[in-house]
């Protein structure tokens, strides 16, 4: 049959073009298929994995970190906290009750302000990560706040009274996992919005891997003695953007309450 | 180089700059230059030709000019005199003996304003002091990013670069310069940094600039464009890597009767000379056993109800002091 002359050799023994482009295409494609979420991860010339890229999280986790229904305010979420309760001490957890029933005002997200850390993390837009040897730079869309997270062996501020938004990132890798101790936060962020919150005694370890090319696996431990019983941990994915020239789109959304006013033509 | 104007009273100038300084917002940022700081009070704007790059590249054969820059001359008090003081400032030395203005063409160093727009300008240069109006108030002032050039004339900021990226880390905003062959966004979008395409030519990176929402003011002085300026940029860098120009041509039929071009000169900053919180904010690395490197800080703004993009301070949430000594 015409059909099988392709797969097969021909009566003097030489394969035919086709086959050979038949055979050749398989391998690639039993490499390509071995390879897939074992080796391919973009990594630096160091050799360290590249989380450069545009990323996001689907997880309802900004809407509440804790196992939640629909509400309102809320698509409704299986929760991304190891154990599905965050483990407050008893005044803690009363202060949280009370954020929560003060969430429609009082959410500092509601004044654009820096999201903080974990939250910008899983917040629902993009951010980008530009990556160089020493530190990544995390640029995010919402409020477009800048955080760095060092990686050439540096130490956090020898000052300890710093209280940053971001807080102060330290990073080291553990094999292909970046391990980023933060630090040297602000009290005035919540972690989502129902009101889940932390002192400035927030401790926050990170953990940053690729789970395939396209996909990195996100979990923070929380420490804060002053809130919770003990540390807890927050596990979600985070998600390449891959749309055709997808970019940032800066959301200064603070500068929105007198956007009326600028530019011009406003008072001509 | 080439001297353009000397100024051998630049210490005055910024002490009679601090002197009438009546809103605690300017006088804050003042007070935080301390004696000794010149860096704005150069009257000299090198010549620096683009040309070929011979210096450090990075992998991606990106010219390396990484680090801590600032302005030279001046800050965003006055856009067309520079060194002049801000709208009112009558205690100034003579003209000749300040830095020329910023704009190189038309030589006659001003923007050339259509003449609604030049009476709006002036009516915005009035009103700074009296800002009788919410349009009146400077938006820097507010918190909104610096935008595009104005960035430029403020403090220091930071240069950190990628394969793809040049990334301009101000005190406030940041903007994000493309050279990864990404088109424009659709010109319906507007932002306070602008959208920003880039490429190299040699010592020059050349950037286009488009949907910017023109909401920043150039200056103190009140300039300003529209919704339709269309600016290109050149970062014309010196063969020792330690200044480069920064010379924007601006094309907006909207406000101005021909296209006009202005020329900021910046140095780079870094070890040896002491962070002074305006020009030069880095901070020193904790990095025991290492030769002393700097950081850049977090900037925060809105959320310690304090302008300037202050980084954050302890024990002063909603104050108005949140900066660092």
């Amino acid at each position: 049959m015409h059909e099988n002359a392709h797969w097969s050799a021909t009566a003097n023994g030489h394969w035919t073009r086709r086959t050979r482009i038949a055979l050749a295409s398989l391998v690639a494609a039993l490499i390509a298929a071995r390879a897939h979420g074992e080796d391919v991860i973009p990594r630096l010339t160091n050799g360290k994995p590249d989380f450069s890229g545009i990323w996001q999280t689907t997880s309802a986790a900004e809407y509440d970190l804790e196992p939640h229904s629909a509400r309102k305010d809320a698509p409704p979420g299986a929760g991304v906290v190891e154990g599905d309760v965050i483990p407050y001490l008893p005044e803690a957890l009363k202060q949280k009750q009370k954020n929560f029933a003060a969430r429609a005002t009082d959410d500092p997200r509601l004044k654009c302000w820096t999201l903080g850390t974990p939250r910008g993390i899983y917040y629902p837009e993009p951010f980008q990560i530009f990556q160089r040897e020493r530190d990544l730079t995390l640029v995010f869309q919402f409020g477009h706040s800048v955080r760095t997270i060092h990686t050439n062996g540096t130490l956090h501020p020898a000052d300890p009274d710093n209280e940053f938004w971001l807080g102060d990132s330290r990073g080291h890798w553990e094999g292909d996992t970046l391990v980023v101790d933060v630090t040297n936060l602000t009290d005035q962020t919540w972690l989502d919005r129902a009101g889940n919150f932390h002192s400035t005694a927030l401790h926050v370890i990170e953990r940053w891997k690729f789970l395939d090319a396209n996909t990195i696996e996100y979990s923070a431990t929380l420490e804060d003695p002053n809130v919770f019983s003990r540390p807890w941990t927050l596990n979600v994915i985070l998600h390449r953007h891959r749309e055709k020239n997808f970019q940032l789109i800066e959301n200064y959304c603070y500068t929105l309450d007198y956007d009326e006013y600028y530019p011009f033509p406003q008072s001509r | 180089m080439l001297v353009a104007r000397s100024n051998p009273h630049f210490f005055s100038l910024f002490l009679s700059a601090i002197a009438c300084a009546p809103v605690w917002l300017f006088a804050q940022e003042a007070s935080r230059a301390p004696g000794g700081e010149t860096t704005r009070w150069e009257h000299e704007v090198p010549v620096i030709h683009s040309g070929e790059w011979n210096g450090p590249r990075l992998t991606d054969g990106q010219p390396d000019v990484q680090g801590f820059w600032s302005n030279t001359i001046a800050n965003h008090n006055n856009w067309t005199d520079p060194q002049g003081g801000e709208p009112g400032d009558t205690r100034s030395r003579p003209r000749k003996h300040r830095a020329p203005s910023r704009v190189i063409d038309p030589p006659d160093g001003q923007v050339p304003f259509q003449p609604w727009a030049r009476a709006l300008q002036q009516e915005f240069a009035a009103h700074l002091y009296n800002p009788v109006k919410p349009q009146y108030i400077e938006p820097l002032a507010r918190c909104a990013p610096g935008g595009v050039p104005k960035s430029f004339i403020w403090h220091g900021y930071e240069i950190r670069q990628y394969p793809g990226y040049v990334l301009f880390l101000f005190d406030s905003g940041t903007r994000i310069i493309h050279l990864d062959g990404k088109p424009h966004l659709p010109a319906n979008i507007k932002l306070w940094n602008a959208d920003s395409r880039g490429h190299w030519e040699g010592n020059t990176l050349v950037v286009d600039v488009t949907s910017n929402n023109a909401k920043a003011r150039f200056g103190r002085s009140g300039e300003f464009a529209s919704e339709n300026v269309h600016i290109t940029e050149r970062f014309i860098f010196s063969e020792d890597g330690e200044r480069y120009n920064y010379v924007a041509t601006f094309t907006d039929p909207t406000v101005y009767t021909r296209p006009w071009t202005a020329i900021i000169p910046a140095r780079r900053r870094g070890v040896g000379e002491p962070p002074d919180g305006w020009h030069f904010s880095g901070e020193l690395a904790n990095a025991p056993g290492q030769p002393p490197f700097f950081e850049h800080y977090e900037r925060i703004c809105v959320e310690n109800n304090g302008a300037f993009g202050q980084v954050a301070a302890p024990a002063q949430h909603a104050s108005s002091s949140g900066a660092r000594p």
